[in-house]
């Protein structure tokens, strides 16, 4: 049988002495952030922005005794009027993003790359399809770019540093390309979230 | 058996490192300019691609890692940038071979794309609706989705072990622009841990 989200949880906590962990509050839940400063890295400067138009997370580490257990990892574009975008209508369908994920002093998630045109993962959807504007009917993806994790994820568990590291290249021709403040490149991580509780204690 | 327990059993079987950080792997090639052919090799040319276009510098994995596919994944992109149904729509098979077995043999891609519309699994919706099209696509306006087949069993590719994704036809236009195979699935990598 395979192990539950619940069961990794309390498994990596097993491990790293967090004996707590298991009487606080499970939920659902995701973080995001914006890197508005072109740095290649997302989540290390989310104390520095505006929340929630850029970010839900006032530093890239969780308090004592909360943690999220990584299921879906996706990426979009923020444009400078603060709007959310689809990668593939910004990019266009050439291009890839290839991204580490650290967790503290570890890289969890290693060159793994979002294709614009579609990851791999997404094909059970069509995913969103619109009218192209100014034309006749016409049909086009909007494609999805998120790795959803095999088995049960990847914990964040309290107190950690994570940040995520990626560059975007034209995968046709392998040149990089620049973000820019108009295409700023966002992320989420979505998962089992586990949320401080008090108890009685309180 | 699920994905973790297959990959921790060939691994054991082959004496290869059990230890690592269990993750989410995606390997990816791409071949540049493939134009017409009757056989593409993916995973065997890495000469001159930047990490845009491949994230291995070998036809095998390190020597602590070791993955399972789970998902195969092909694009063909225009030099313009659009995606473009794989090898057109023609009949096209794919075989995966692992040191000197073939662990995929001729499975055919072309009912997970393009007009057919009968993909493997019940999920799956055709990945290319046809549209009302009446302008081409663009690389900002996307008219299918790349071709993509989750695999029903386990398949391991182990550490030091060269492997390679061939695809065959009867002589295909893949274009002037580049076709993409990714590879993805359950996979440890190199974790050094408590050892230095």
């Amino acid at each position: 049988m395979a192990l539950s989200a619940q069961d990794k949880i309390l498994y990596v906590a097993n491990k790293l002495g967090l004996s707590t962990l298991g009487q606080m509050q499970g939920s659902t839940g995701a973080v995001y952030d914006v890197d508005t400063d072109l740095s290649g890295q997302i989540f290390s400067s989310a104390s520095r922005h505006q929340n929630p138009s850029v970010t839900n997370i006032t530093e890239n580490q969780f308090e004592v005794n909360e943690a999220l257990l990584v299921e879906n990892i996706s990426f979009y574009v923020k444009n400078a009027a603060g709007n959310v975008n689809n990668f593939q209508k910004v990019y266009g369908s050439d291009a890839v993003i290839v991204f580490d994920l650290v967790i503290g002093n570890k890289r969890v998630m290693k060159d793994t790359p979002v294709f614009a045109a579609g990851s791999p993962f997404t094909f059970a959807n069509v995913g969103n399809q619109v009218s192209a504007s100014g034309e006749d009917v016409i049909s086009i993806y909007c494609p999805r770019h998120q790795v959803f994790m095999e088995g049960a994820g990847i914990l964040i568990p309290p107190q950690v540093q994570w940040y995520v590291d990626y560059r975007i290249f034209n995968v046709i021709t392998g040149a990089t390309i620049a973000a820019t403040d108009d295409t700023a490149i966002g992320c989420y991580l979505f998962g089992t979230r586990v949320l401080l509780n008090f108890n009685t204690t309180i | 058996m699920s994905q973790v327990g297959k990959l921790g059993y060939v691994d054991s079987k082959l004496g290869a490192p059990t230890s690592g950080q269990q993750t989410t792997r995606i390997l990816f090639n791409t071949i540049e300019a493939p134009g017409v052919t009757s056989s593409l090799s993916f995973f065997k040319n890495f000469q001159g691609l930047t990490n845009g276009q491949t994230n291995l510098t070998q036809n095998k994995l390190d020597s602590m890692e070791s993955m399972v596919i789970k998902t195969i994944w092909l694009a063909q992109l225009a030099s313009t940038g659009a995606v473009n149904g794989f090898g057109g729509f023609a009949q096209q098979t794919l075989s995966i071979i692992v040191g000197n077995q073939t662990v995929v043999k001729n499975l055919p891609i072309q009912f997970n794309q393009g007009q057919v519309g009968q993909a493997f699994d019940r999920l799956h919706e055709n990945a290319g609706v046809i549209s009302d099209e009446v302008i081409g696509a663009t690389d900002l306006l996307q008219t299918q989705q790349p071709c993509e087949i989750r695999l029903l069993t386990d398949i391991v590719i182990p550490p030091q072990v060269a492997f390679e994704v061939r695809i065959e036809s009867n002589g295909v236009n893949y274009g002037t622009g580049a076709v993409v195979c990714a590879l993805s699935g359950y996979g440890k990598i190199f974790s050094a841990g408590s050892s230095f």
